[in-house]
């Protein structure tokens, strides 16, 4: 699979570990409960699906990526920091 | 006073194979530099760089230089900083002539270098790289942060001859150059000064 | 003597270049351009193996990589390469090729008496028969059954040849080279699109090379040749030859590159095979078809081909495999095979077709060959090779004709296996009788006959149009394409899926032995799925992947359960469309390069000090060194341990991960990822902090040094590195983008080494002299500087792993030996001592600090007795979690000190704890032993371990059991720091 890195352009999936459901935010950390779902809870959806993926042997940045995860077909990638200083 | 001796990383660099494919030369006393943008200093950091070495900052993964020292973009507010006029303490000049913009890293020794040029250098490359280096999509200039055979490189296409500089992990030189003499002994390696 | 079966002229080898070749002891002649099939069948050698199941005799069947029937082992020695297809074997002088699964011969197979007892062999035969006694199948039934069944065997030596990788990106990838995968380069490479066209054979040209056919005025083997020296003009287009596309996966297309398969050993650096990474924005697949076999009684037997083969070895190889030929049809393909058959000075026994109208134009193509229609054949004789067929003719009258070879054809079926292997299903296309494929890969076009494309000047054209749409796909201006004229051909066919006949077995799937009766009982007993059908038939299975035999056997199975062929579908290809060996697989990464190797600055100077080295991650580091006269490890340990506790050892360290943090909000920063505090560390100090996982369990720890004040340095175990750098990566770019932090490893740019001992601070003040004070009043425990001696930059820490006065000393990494070799001569006086991981371990074990065998990602902060350093005025990472109720549990098992009663007693890792009075179980189990250690401080075995409410047990006796290695004896637990307790040593 080729994932296209916004700032390394398209590039091998086995450069980037792969991290998960980047729809999530963390929680404050009185909330316990928050907190629990926030860690273990995760939903399994078919289709479209927003994920982390770090590109580890490339340009060291945290990517969120949409892709489809019955087609496996990569709709777009940002990079994280962008979104989350946003 | 303490007095001690130099090992470059790529002593046990050799030639291997009948041919010319590759050269490859080790570069020698490069000072090297991570370079990492300040928060909300993009923009005064480029400005400091047209100043102090007339170079127009890349912004992707690009080099831009001068004769002696050169900016590779390899990430987001990330670059790597090569000088090799032999500045003596280059390194702690540029922290201090970017001081307060970016935050600067010496990486001299961190990382070995090599120059590769050669007819079969595209071929061999390939054997390892899963980047397209064809001039379409990666002229010279081009810079690219990726792995051969699970090591992690920097490219960097110099010229279309095409020539590349290339940088390894100082503790994988002796695996990068099994796989470079695996690779390249077909057409020819030749280990050049 | 053998029977020349070559023509005196024609084909496209070179009848120049002669070339020798042995098969099963016995040498023949054969020329370049042969595969090992047509040069054995130009030697009237049909008979090449022997039966999966039945040990039938078995002939060449095919011409191509469908083959079921002629596999044989190539080669012989570490070289040999079992269940190669002798079809494709391209001919090469000295070969050696030996038959499979008969013994002693394939002429004499003593294994053929499986046959009399055929009827038990059928369809879930192992299922049924062997089920029991269960203890049975290990021992007897399945070796006996993997001895006399199966194929080729594997030599079980080291394969001395290499293979490697490489990767390719373009415009189109076009799969195959036959008329349409040709046209279909050109029209794309003229675009000037980046074409890579793959071809599986050795020569282009696909059916181009079997037919006779006139193309723009040429024969079709010129025109195929033209096409490939234009191609070869073309400086942005590749061909690989010999090269199978074997899968399409996400965005990329895998292919296999047999470099060196045609040679007998491969050339210096040579590989013998090239795995391919493809990146291809657009795709043809222009694979072609395969000729369906017909499904009749007694339709095995050696001398029975596809007719479209035959065809081939007349018209590439100039081989005629039979002396009279007949031709047994229900397609126009038949007829037009015993045409060229006829041509090349063959003579045709005899044209029998099953439908009951054939137009007169195809019918003139059989020239005087007697000739029926509606008729099919239901019977044929012969043992080691075909005597006669028994035809029936429309009336039910039979008749026997004499022939040694009948070809056979039932129309064709498109190769659309790649197609398929993102999850898109062939459907059944009525008009065409094929399964054609519409929900294809991304950017893929199917043309030509593997899009039912069936005439040449159709798959011409439909190929040239599928090039220029890609090149246009790809932003390339569409080129006025000059067209192709080629000869007619007429297509027409009707499928018919099962002639009976006589009793003998009709089979459906040469490969496996699996019978149309087989089908039949496989539907009646309830498989009526294909995947089933698949599965409990064996039917499509093995090398072929049933290239001849799937279409025919889910046919079959349609009629049996009523459903029409579209409804039962056909079973989903997956990737490898061919077989791949795992050593292409594995490339240059096999023995010691399985994974690049991380080498220190001081290895050599290790090495030369008799070091045993052991893999930490991907590092190698110095375990211990072997002094003379010592022959075991632990004195070698021991002594080094004394050492350092008495005088003074050198450790190299560098593998540490080691982070620099630089920003104005690092000591926040670092308050959020450690348990602990660090925004109020001092400029030139160093802390020792935890950091947790987000649900509150220990993800590593290390000490970090604050440098100067936006520059701070962290260590982490060499093991947690790339997993620690992550994490903070996402912490800050996640996170807390707003804090200016930013991260960058230097592991790599210093070499650091631990100096421990009494006489540690004599040693640096030898080495560093007047250019820095290591006093204990300017340089005191925990203290951290930065400074030069010369023109080097040197980082000193005061720390300790050990226990005793210790420092860490870094220099950048190229002068690492020099500064290694240093220190072992200004330490020379002192009696330094190097020292190894065994030796480290040892002292932090006596000192009891945790390691990877406590940080094993179930243990928490408060188990490992660092519950303390837990900040309750700040939020940190894994704080929430961490407080959850189980985790802060006082039955936990929490870290110990152990210690054996019988002080002569060996501790091991990993041995269970309970109290003494209990029954070792699971419910009673306390904890177990996670780190030993003999120590020479206490000369005994000592222990750490977690044990639940490990704390409040000091001096209490408990048992550790040890069933695995028959252990069961008593500890004492202790307090786990065994060593100067109060720490007066490293504050020395």
């Amino acid at each position: 699979m080729r994932i296209p890195c916004p700032y390394c352009g398209s590039r091998d999936s086995s450069e980037f570990s792969y991290s998960g459901d980047a729809t999530l935010t963390r929680p404050t950390p009185d909330n316990a409960d928050a907190m629990f779902d926030y860690v273990y809870l995760r939903d399994n959806p078919v289709g479209l699906h927003r994920e982390y993926w770090y590109h580890a042997a490339g340009c060291h940045a945290w990517l969120k990526v949409t892709r489809n995860v019955s087609t496996h077909e990569v709709i777009e990638a940002v990079l994280a920091h962008d979104e989350a200083a946003s | 006073m303490l007095d001690l001796a130099y090992i470059s990383a790529f002593s046990g660099l050799r030639s291997i194979g009948d041919g010319r494919g590759v050269i490859a030369r080790e570069r020698r006393g490069i000072a090297i530099a991570t370079v990492m943008a300040r928060k909300g200093q993009g923009t005064a950091l480029a400005a400091a760089v047209k100043e102090h070495f007339d170079i127009n900052l890349p912004l992707g993964p690009h080099g831009s230089g001068s004769v002696s020292t050169s900016f590779l973009g390899t990430g987001p507010g990330r670059w790597l900083v090569t000088h090799d006029a032999g500045t003596p303490r280059f390194v702690e000049r540029l922290a201090q002539q970017l001081e307060g913009l970016a935050s600067v890293v010496d990486q001299s020794d961190g990382v070995g270098l090599l120059r590769l040029t050669g007819p079969a250098l595209l071929d061999v490359l390939a054997k390892g790289v899963a980047v397209d280096l064809n001039t379409t999509a990666f002229p010279a200039g081009s810079v690219a942060v990726t792995q051969i055979a699970h090591m992690g490189v920097t490219l960097w296409k110099v010229d279309e001859t095409p020539t590349f500089h290339i940088a390894i992990a100082r503790s994988m030189a002796g695996s990068f150059l099994h796989w470079l003499e695996a690779s390249a002994a077909v057409t020819g390696l030749v280990a050049d000064g | 003597m053998s029977i020349s079966r070559r023509l005196a002229s024609g084909g496209l080898i070179d009848r120049s270049r002669p070339l020798n070749f042995t098969f099963d002891g016995k040498t023949y002649g054969g020329y370049a351009g042969d595969t090992l099939a047509s040069a054995l069948l130009a030697n009237d050698t049909m008979l090449v193996g022997r039966s999966f199941k039945y040990h039938r005799p078995r002939g060449i069947f095919s011409a191509g990589p469908e083959e079921p029937n002629a596999l044989v082992t190539l080669r012989s020695g570490p070289r040999a390469e079992p269940n190669t297809k002798a079809t494709t074997i391209e001919l090469f002088d000295g070969l050696k090729a030996s038959s499979q699964n008969c013994w002693p011969s394939p002429q004499f197979d003593l294994r053929a008496v499986h046959q009399l007892a055929g009827p038990l062999l059928n369809a879930g035969f192992y299922y049924k028969t062997f089920m029991w006694p269960a203890a049975f199948w290990e021992k007897f039934y399945e070796p006996a059954i993997r001895a006399s069944a199966g194929l080729g065997a594997l030599s079980g030596l080291d394969d001395p040849d290499t293979y490697e990788k490489s990767h390719a990106f373009c415009d189109l990838l076009v799969i195959g080279a036959g008329p349409a995968g040709l046209a279909a380069a050109l029209a794309a490479g003229r675009a000037g699109a980046r074409v890579i066209l793959a071809e599986e054979d050795f020569v282009l040209g696909g059916r181009l090379l079997g037919d006779t056919a006139q193309i723009d005025g040429v024969s079709a083997a010129s025109w195929a040749a033209l096409a490939e020296a234009e191609l070869g003009t073309l400086p942005n287009v590749r061909i690989l030859k010999r090269t199978a596309v074997f899968g399409a996966y996400d965005g990329e297309y895998g292919a296999i590159e047999r470099v060196s398969d045609h040679l007998q050993v491969p050339p210096p650096f040579v590989p013998r095979q090239r795995l391919w990474k493809i990146v291809a924005r657009q795709c043809v697949l222009a694979a072609g078809a395969q000729e369906r076999p017909l499904v009749f009684p007694g339709n095995d037997r050696p001398g029975i081909m596809l007719a479209s083969a035959l065809r081939t070895y007349a018209n590439r190889f100039g081989v005629t495999p039979g002396r009279r030929i007949a031709i047994f049809t229900t397609s126009d393909y038949g007829w037009r095979s015993a045409f060229e058959l006829q041509k090349a000075g063959a003579e045709i026994a005899v044209v029998v077709d099953a439908r009951a109208e054939v137009s007169p134009e195809v019918r003139k193509l059989a020239g005087n060959a007697p000739q029926f229609l509606g008729a099919h054949v239901s019977d044929t004789s012969g043992y080691r090779r075909l005597t006669g067929i028994t035809i029936t003719d429309s009336a039910g009258k039979t008749r026997r004709v004499a022939v040694d070879t009948l070809g056979v054809s039932g129309g064709w079926s498109p190769s659309i296996g790649i197609a398929t292997h993102l999850g898109g299903k062939g459907s059944w296309a009525e008009e065409q009788s094929a399964f054609l494929c519409d929900e294809r890969p991304p950017g893929m076009q199917i043309a030509g006959a593997a899009a039912a494309q069936w005439t040449l000047a159709q798959a011409l054209e439909n190929g040239a149009l599928a090039g220029a749409k890609a090149a246009s796909q790809v932003g390339l201006g569409l080129q006025a394409q000059k067209s192709i004229v080629a000869s007619d051909e007429a297509s027409g066919a009707t499928p018919m899926w099962l002639f009976k006949g006589s009793r003998r077995k009709a089979f459906v799937d040469l490969q496996n032995d699996v019978t149309a009766t087989d089908v039949a009982l496989a539907a009646q007993e309830g498989f009526r799925s294909v995947e089933q059908l698949k599965r409990y038939t064996t039917l499509g299975m093995a090398t072929d992947q049933g290239k001849t035999s799937n279409v025919n056997g889910l046919a079959i199975l349609a009629g049996e359960i009523r459903k029409t062929i579209a409804e039962t579908g056909a079973t989903r290809a997956r990737p490898p469309h061919v077989p791949v060996a795992i050593g292409a697989f594995a490339g240059l990464h096999s023995g010691k390069h399985f994974k690049p190797t991380r080498l220190t600055s001081s290895h050599a100077a290790s090495a030369a000090l008799n070091a045993t080295f052991v893999e930490a991650g991907q590092w190698m580091r110095a375990q211990w060194f072997n002094a003379p006269g010592e022959n075991d490890w632990l004195t070698s340990v021991t002594r080094e341990v004394k050492a350092v506790r008495s005088t003074v050892g050198i450790c190299d360290v560098s593998t540490l991960g080691k982070i620099a943090l630089c920003g104005s909000d690092v000591g926040t920063f670092l308050d959020r990822v450690y348990i602990n505090t660090f925004s109020t560390l001092p400029v030139g100090k160093v802390r020792y902090g935890v950091m947790l996982r987000e649900d509150g369990f220990v993800m590593d720890d290390g000490t970090t040094a604050h440098l100067t004040a936006d520059h701070w340095v962290m260590t982490t175990t060499t093991v947690n590195a790339g997993k620690v750098m992550q994490h903070l990566e996402y912490c800050h770019q996640v996170l807390w983008p707003e804090l200016d932090v930013q991260t960058v490893s230097v592991t790599e740019q210093w070499a650091q080494v631990a100096v421990a001992g009494p006489k540690s601070r004599d040693l640096l003040q030898a080495l560093l002299g007047d250019a820095f004070d290591v006093s204990n009043e300017a340089f005191p425990y925990l203290a951290c500087a930065e400074f030069h001696v010369g023109n080097i930059p040197l980082r000193l820490f005061r720390v300790s792993f050990s226990g005793e006065l210790a420092y860490e000393i870094a220099v950048p990494a190229g002068y690492g030996e020099a500064l290694f070799n240093a220190l072992m001569q200004a330490g020379k006086p002192l009696g330094v001592t190097p020292y190894g991981t065994e030796a480290l371990s040892v002292m932090r074990i006596e000192k009891g600090h945790v390691a990877g065998s406590e940080l094993n990602g179930q243990t928490v902060a408060r188990d490992l007795g660092l519950g303390r350093m837990m900040s309750a005025k700040k939020d940190y990472i894994g704080r929430t979690m961490a407080a959850r109720e189980a985790l802060v549990d006082s039955n936990r098992p929490t870290l110990v000190g152990l210690r054996p009663v019988d002080r002569s007693h060996r501790l091991r890792n990993g041995a269970l704890l309970f109290a003494r009075d209990v029954t070792p179980a699971p419910d009673t189990n306390a904890g177990f032993i996670t780190s030993t250690a003999f120590s020479p401080d206490h000369n005994h075995w000592i222990g750490l371990g977690l044990l639940a409410r490990g704390p409040e047990r000091h001096g209490e006796i408990i048992r550790a059991w040890d069933p695995v290695r028959s252990g069961d004896y008593e500890l004492e637990v202790v307090d786990p720091v065994f060593v100067d307790a109060e720490g007066a040593r490293l504050r020395a």
